[in-house]
């Protein structure tokens, strides 16, 4: 019985639901483009970023120094974006991110000269983390929307970076605060061998969920699948790049923040009950779930990680300016929505949200490298999200009306 | 009881549904200018559907409908208004963002939004009604039973000359109630109104109405003059005679005795219910009787922890229980809530991962990562024990029906050591055979030890699973029965009636 629904052809799309829903593998859901479309877009957009550069005869864009260039200019948006993701499946909403990594940059470029990078990192964090709770306390006990909460945070935490340097530019001059935020931010690594073990564990890890799979004769998991498509991709990552891969430190945090992310969300009791309240929050309290806590632990989480990423961002600038940052929440939530991320709640994922990240970053990498300049590229940006959120939306009503008729 | 000619009048009136129900099955029904007429019955009796094919939502499948002499077929619920039926539906659909003015004439053609002749009919309309509201409050500002006014003064703002009341009690205070009263009175007696008052209320109806129809199985078993009647015939034709099988079960049992596994010490959430003591053993099955509104969910939802409003002390096993969900789940509760979709799953999980919600720890390693192959498994295992019709465990709850999603709410409580069930209304919208399964399960967990506290509308259920019954009435408790020593008639009586003077119901 399994050896039909295997060859996903040969079903016929009115297939009730039932039958879709046996206990074999639901290949056609899996790899659909609603479940898997940022993957496919971002692979798309490589190959025509790709050809398009080999055509006009520019630096090859599928290069590993370009790929990982990508990457790293990335980082720091994917960062927020993982946390962002977290809110959403909370079932809230937090537009505050970027002025909170604005004022933790800030905090921390004007205070390090004086008390160390160390303790000044950690104010900006304790910072960032209680505009987090006051975000959740005021959506939570007064039952506020949270979009217009953060809304109003947005605008008042960016108030007070204006007050903070009286509307001019700070950087750090001591010297040793100046070396340590080049270390902290500016340092590489050799990532080759951590690639390639990143790799070979993946995929073995996925052909063992596959072969478990098969021989249970149990559905096959997502994320047995995903993992042995991404490690044979690490592997074939690490045999083009020859044996010399370098790593900058934001990747390093940013695949070190994911993982942990994406296995606290995959694999743990906290993970289940976060999309569980996000998914009915009333069903989840009546299951015996503290709601409350877990709605204002996404904000403080939330806005911890936009500390940290104004930390980053600090230290790679080393000065700050009162306007920086400004605007990145949009691409922060267009990464999370690219990524399939329900705006209701109860449903997203990590994975998927850093793939809308490096997607939209490798739009704006593709139009330096082709010299389209940057006119063009909001409105390419823009309808890219607008198209994705319609895939999403209008595949979901569709599978939908196929299983309620 | 010959009178002049009735405004409304059904002939034989059938009502078949496409799934091979039979709703109504040749009812007559007349209805007179000035009078109320009272309309009863129990759940599934064919009220409902008799109002639907009065105000125009739906056709009758056989039959005549006979508008002031004339057959007459209408075809959706604008028409039946244009022709003079007004409804006023039991769920009160208003627009709480708009005016009360606004609300009472939303269906008024015309451009612009507030006209002022509008305003001169609203003036108009209190005058007639003798109720006045303030035409710019808010809808959403207003109490549930302002709202019920707003909704009875839209219909006669339509200038209907038959006015259907389904309910339009039901979840009302008692000096809310007396409004609702007045204003019927009124409209029957000074403006020739015909009205059919839908109610589970014996006692407002032997006050209010002058004729009562009642509907059992889809047929009418009674049609006098209220006169004529008193609470215990019209209760006798609600129940009919035919539940001995039922109650045989009930009396086969032995009364449970043993320690106390709960104990309610004058539990009370303001406003909802008032202070309620009760003791419930060991395996000892709780049936709580009350009408809509009558805080029997509520009463659930306080001893759960979930109405953070409620006072009063709750002990499970001589141990008090803090008063939110969390601690109540660690003590041993499991809830079945009322609306299972809204409250008891989350739509977008699968089976198994509903099924292990409450208890994921007895599913994890190191009581913190849950293994999804052990989870799966008791998705199944939820599968056989419940006879929930699912192919799989990974089937999206939202996609299973009424039935069977209700036998999820419920497996998800069956993993864990839970010592208590509360189950609001677990057999409410399903077919008889998931809720014989459902009834049966109440008796099994209760043989094994577990205690049950149950709430349901069909008091016909009750006796079959309950030791006790509690009843309850505008929040009070009102009557404490052996469950083999009553009968539905009895609990009918005690939570719809005036039988039910204030008793010492405290245990």
């Amino acid at each position: 019985m399994n050896t039909i629904t295997h060859s996903p052809a040969q079903k016929m799309p009115e297939v009730s639901n039932v039958q879709t829903v046996s206990p074999s593998t639901n290949w056609r859901r899996m790899f659909g483009l609603r479940e898997r479309g940022v993957y496919y877009a971002l692979l798309l957009l490589i190959t025509v970023l790709t050809l398009l550069t080999t055509y006009l005869g520019q630096a090859n864009y599928l290069s590993v120094l370009n790929l990982s260039n990508v990457v790293y200019q990335s980082s720091l948006m994917a960062i927020m974006a993982v946390a962002m993701t977290v809110v959403l499946i909370s079932g809230n909403f937090d537009l505050s991110v970027a002025s909170v990594a604005a004022l933790a940059a800030v905090i921390l470029i004007g205070n390090a000269d004086a008390i160390g990078f160390i303790p000044a990192a950690a104010l900006a964090m304790a910072v960032a983390m209680a505009i987090g709770l006051i975000n959740g306390s005021i959506v939570q006990f007064l039952g506020i929307n949270a979009f217009i909460v953060t809304l109003g945070t947005m605008t008042a935490v960016r108030g007070l970076v204006l007050i903070y340097t009286d509307g001019r530019s700070l950087s750090a001059s001591d010297p040793n605060v100046i070396e340590t935020m080049k270390a902290f931010e500016g340092g590489r690594h050799d990532g080759f061998w951590l690639i390639l073990a990143g790799g070979v564990v993946l995929l073995a890890l996925g052909i063992i969920g596959l072969i478990k799979a098969a021989s249970a004769k149990n559905p096959v998991r997502p994320s047995a699948v995903g993992m042995t498509i991404g490690g044979a991709g690490f592997l074939l990552l690490a045999w083009a790049s020859g044996g010399e891969l370098t790593l900058r430190n934001p990747v390093i945090y940013l695949a070190i923040f994911t993982t942990i992310v994406w296995f606290t969300l995959s694999f743990t009791m906290v993970g289940r009950r976060l999309y569980a309240v996000g998914g009915n929050s009333e069903a989840a309290r009546l299951s015996g779930i503290n709601v409350l806590l877990y709605k204002l632990m996404a904000f403080v989480f939330c806005s911890g990680t936009a500390g940290f990423a104004g930390i980053l961002f600090a230290s790679r600038l080393r000065s700050i300016n009162p306007a920086g940052l400004s605007g990145a929440e949009l691409t922060v939530i267009a990464a999370a929505i690219l990524g399939g991320t329900s705006l209701f709640g109860g449903a997203g994922s990590v994975i998927k949200t850093l793939a809308g990240a490096l997607l939209l970053f490798s739009l704006t990498n593709g139009f330096n490298m082709l010299n389209l300049g940057a006119n063009w590229q909001g409105l390419i940006e823009g309808i890219v999200v607008v198209v994705a959120a319609a895939i999403y939306t209008v595949g979901g009503n569709k599978s939908k009306s196929k299983t309620g008729g | 009881m010959q009178h002049d000619n009735p405004i409304m009048q059904l002939r034989g009136v059938v009502k078949g549904f496409p799934n091979g129900t039979l709703a109504l099955r040749g009812v007559d029904l007349d209805i007179e200018q000035g009078k109320v007429h009272g309309l009863l019955g129990a759940n599934g009796a064919g009220k409902s559907t008799l109002i639907k094919i009065l105000s125009g939502a739906y056709w009758a499948t056989l039959g005549e409908i006979i508008w002031r002499g004339k057959p007459i077929k209408w075809d959706s619920p604008k028409a039946a208004n244009d022709m003079g039926v007004a409804t006023v539906h039991q769920h009160i659909p208003l627009v709480p963002t708009l005016s009360v003015l606004e609300n009472i004439y939303l269906g008024n053609r015309g451009i612009w939004r507030l006209a002022s002749s509008s305003r001169r009919d609203y003036e108009e309309l209190c005058q007639r009604i003798g109720y006045r509201l303030d035409p710019d409050a808010l809808v959403g500002n207003l109490s549930i039973g302002e709202r019920q006014m707003v909704s009875i003064m839209t219909a006669v703002g339509t200038g209907a000359d038959l006015i259907v009341m389904d309910e339009p009690t039901a979840s009302l205070a008692a000096e809310e109630r007396e409004l609702v009263y007045a204003t019927v009175r009124r409209l029957s007696k000074g403006e020739n109104k015909a009205i059919l008052f839908v109610s589970h209320f014996l006692d407002e109806v032997m006050a209010l109405t002058d004729q009562v129809t009642v509907l059992r199985d889809g047929t009418a078993v009674l049609r006098a003059n209220t006169a004529d009647l008193d609470e215990d015939r019209i209760a006798e034709a609600i129940v009919g005679k035919q539940i001995a099988a039922l109650e045989r079960q009930a009396q086969e049992r032995e009364p449970t005795t043993g320690k106390a596994r709960l104990q309610l010490q004058n539990l009370a959430s303001k406003g909802r219910f008032g202070p309620i003591s009760l003791d419930v053993a060991r395996g000892e099955v709780i049936g709580v009787a009350g009408l809509l509104g009558s805080g029997r969910s509520e009463l659930l939802h306080a001893i759960y922890g979930s109405d953070r409003d409620a006072t009063g002390t709750v002990l499970l096993d001589g141990e008090i229980v803090p008063r939110n969900t969390g601690a109540a789940v660690k003590a041993g509760m499991g809830m079945v809530p009322e609306d299972r979709m809204a409250q008891g799953l989350v739509p977008d999980f699968e089976i198994w991962r509903n099924t292990t919600l409450p208890a994921l720890g007895g599913v994890s390693v190191m009581n913190s990562m849950p293994i999804e192959d052990r989870e799966r498994e008791r998705g199944w295992e939820a599968i056989r024990m419940l006879s929930i019709k699912a192919s799989s465990p990974d089937i999206l709850v939202k996609e299973l029906s009424g039935g069977n999603a209700q036998k999820v709410t419920i497996a998800k409580w069956l993993f864990s050591d839970v010592k208590l069930f509360l189950l609001d209304e677990p057999t409410a919208g399903i077919d008889i055979g998931a809720k014989t399964d459902i009834l049966r399960l109440v008796r099994k967990l209760a043989s094994e030890g577990q205690s049950i506290i149950i709430v349901s509308s069909e008091f016909e259920e009750l006796l079959a699973v309950s030791d006790r019954i509690i009843v309850l009435r505008d929040g009070q408790c009102v009557a404490v029965r052996d469950g083999h020593k009553t009968s539905e008639h009895e609990l009918l009586l005690l939570a719809g009636g005036q039988a039910a003077s204030t008793e010492a119901a405290v245990h």
